[in-house]
């Protein structure tokens, strides 16, 4: 699982209100090389929950994003690399309000809720 | 269409009168640029999208021939490794000789004799030479890019002479019958060997004719079409039939009048080339380049497949349309790791020609009716919903279809999202979306051939209406209601 796609996940157990963002317990990480793209990044930030993502990163990202980071190469190539090279393969997300935890298996996020949480 | 269609395959057997040596030798003319026209099979229903692709990549204008599934454009030798870069069509051949039409004689015999006749007119010379130099390219290439020679199943028992119709195939279907070159995978397996090794022209050439015949008025079938022309162009060029190791396959294609002739430059059909791990109903992945064409993805636009099977869709668009990022997510356990699987093939295989694997994509587990996923996050959404024959049922497909629609309206940007949905269970889905209360927009449908169904790929467009939960909008109203006594009363 990629952050990027962590940053687009939420909690849909029933009755949860504020399943958003996820907690990651990760067990095993992976980094892989992707081809950066610097449009692609900084298209990408405006659609992002940014403080979910400065939560997810544990590392020195800014709580406030600069402006005009557009421009900024390091930045976009920091950004670039927590988006999609960093990978969490085995491990869970737990949901903040129900701690209902989905396990991350071989990349793969298990989403799928038992009959009495749907 | 009510024609006869039927295909056959001969590798010659009876000699006409004998023909002096042909002086089309084979390795003369290198070096000189020629002009040829090329030939592509495309998936039925994209021969536009193909069209774009190849002005777009190609730089010149195809025409879209009366057969449907088929383009032609004009090529020069030297950019003939060009046609190899195009991902939207099945396969490439470069045409010998084309007639638009062809008067047929009224006697069988006497057409069969013109054929044999015409094997030794043609002008075979240029289209040689580009066979030739397609040779050398795909040996420049390495070995063919697919990956799926484990997974593929022989389909044809009955070898040589002449085949009977058809080559309906086991594997994953997604080919109708007419299409008469895309089986035999026995053949492929055997004959990348040998095409490397025979040095073209050194050593005796093997052939295959295939024939693909359409129409109600021919008098004769493409069996014995095959196997007179087959016969003509054995004595004519004194190649050796073969119908398994073959060197050279000639193609004869009679669609009512037209008349093709050409020779093919891909050994098997290119339609396969992502998916190594195959799933029940895997879509070929011409078609899945075709339906990401025809939604134009934007840089760091947010795609979503609901229900990805072996993620053949977000897979073509991770490589095709790399600029976006890919979510699959399908319910089933063997769909999300087949899914995976894939993507490291894929990953492995970018390794191992040296460049950087990763890929923007990213596989999920997911109940599609009740998705993870934030509202209003995806950009587009596209997917290959099941039509209720191989997968499924349409009796399920009347619940699953609104409520899926429903959630992809929900989590797909209002105003600027689309969907690109492909599905056979057409009136189901015209239903569905009448009754979304306006959260979709047809905007656009491509009439395809899927397995031999007859299906549509719907573009969408996400109006720009917001979604409101049941719930929610009952409160809402409730709310204004009693303001509105509120304030009467109060006057």
């Amino acid at each position: 699982m990629k952050l990027l796609t962590h940053n687009m996940l939420t909690s849909h157990v029933k009755g949860v209100t504020k399943g958003y963002p996820l907690l990651i317990k990760a067990t095993e990480v992976k980094v892989n090389e992707v081809e950066f793209n610097p449009q692609f990044v900084s298209r990408m930030i405006p659609k992002l929950e940014w403080s979910a993502l400065v939560q997810a990163a544990e590392e020195d990202l800014p709580g406030e994003l600069v402006a005009d980071y557009e421009t900024n190469e390091e930045f976009l190539k920091k950004v670039h690399r927590i988006l999609l090279e960093v990978e969490v393969l085995e491990g869970c997300l737990q949901c903040p309000e129900s701690g209902r935890e989905f396990p991350i298996s071989r990349g793969i996020p298990n989403m799928l809720l038992n009959e009495d949480e749907a | 269409m009510s024609s006869q269609e039927d295909e056959s395959a001969g590798g010659g057997s009876e000699p006409a009168e004998p023909s002096s040596s042909p002086s089309t030798e084979i390795g003369t003319t290198s070096g000189d640029i020629i002009t040829v026209t090329i030939g592509a099979t495309v998936p039925t229903g994209f021969e536009h999208t193909a069209a774009e692709e190849i002005k777009e990549k190609i730089g010149v204008d195809a025409r879209i021939s009366k057969d449907r599934g088929r383009v032609f454009f004009p090529i020069t030798t030297d950019k003939l490794f060009q046609v190899h870069l195009l991902r939207s069509v099945d396969n490439l051949f470069v045409v010998v000789e084309e007639y638009h039409h062809y008067q047929f004689k009224e006697s069988k015999e006497e057409t069969l004799m013109e054929l044999q006749q015409l094997a030794s007119t043609l002008p075979w010379t240029n289209a040689l030479e580009v066979w030739k130099q397609n040779g050398t390219l795909k040996k420049k290439k390495g070995h063919r890019r697919g990956g799926n020679t484990a997974k593929s199943k022989p389909n044809c028992e009955g070898v040589g002479g002449s085949m009977a119709s058809t080559e309906q195939q086991e594997l994953p279907q997604e080919n109708s019958a007419p299409e008469g070159w895309a089986g035999d995978t026995q053949a492929m397996e055997t004959s990348t060997q040998d095409s490397d090794e025979t040095g073209h022209g050194s050593k005796l050439i093997k052939f295959r004719v295939t024939c693909n015949r359409a129409g109600d008025k021919h008098s004769f079938s493409s069996n014995e079409a095959a196997r007179d022309f087959g016969g003509a162009v054995q004595e004519f060029f004194q190649w050796k039939a073969d119908m398994t190791k073959f060197d050279i396959e000639v193609l004869l294609n009679i669609h009512n009048e037209e008349v093709v002739i050409g020779i093919a430059l891909t050994e098997e059909s290119l339609h396969r080339r992502n998916i190594s791990h195959f799933g029940p109903t895997t879509l070929r992945s011409t078609l899945c380049y075709g339906m990401l064409r025809l939604c134009k993805p934007q840089a760091s636009d947010i795609i979503l497949d609901p229900m990805c099977g072996t993620g053949a869709i977000p897979l073509e668009g991770a490589i095709e349309f790399n600029h976006s990022f890919y979510v699959a997510g399908d319910n089933n356990d063997m769909a999300v790791n087949r899914t995976v699987n894939n993507i490291c093939h894929i990953q492995k295989r970018r390794a191992d020609k040296g460049s950087m694997s990763g890929l923007p994509i990213d596989t999920v587990q997911w109940d599609l009716c009740s998705l993870p996923i934030r509202t209003s996050s995806v950009d587009i959404i596209i997917t290959d919903m099941p039509f209720g024959k191989r997968m499924g049922s349409r009796k399920k497909n009347w619940d699953l279809y609104p409520s899926c629609l429903r959630e992809m309206a929900r989590v797909c940007r209002p105003g600027s999202g689309k969907a690109v949905l492909l599905t056979q269970d057409k009136k189901c889905f015209s239903k569905a979306i009448s009754r979304m209360g306006g959260l979709w927009r047809k905007q656009h449908t491509v009439w395809v051939n899927v397995g031999g169904l007859h299906a549509g790929v719907y573009l969408l467009k996400r109006t720009g209406a917001v979604f409101v939960k049941l719930e929610d909008a009952f409160c809402v109203c409730l709310q204004f209601t009693s303001e509105l006594i509120l304030n009467w009363l109060q006057i």
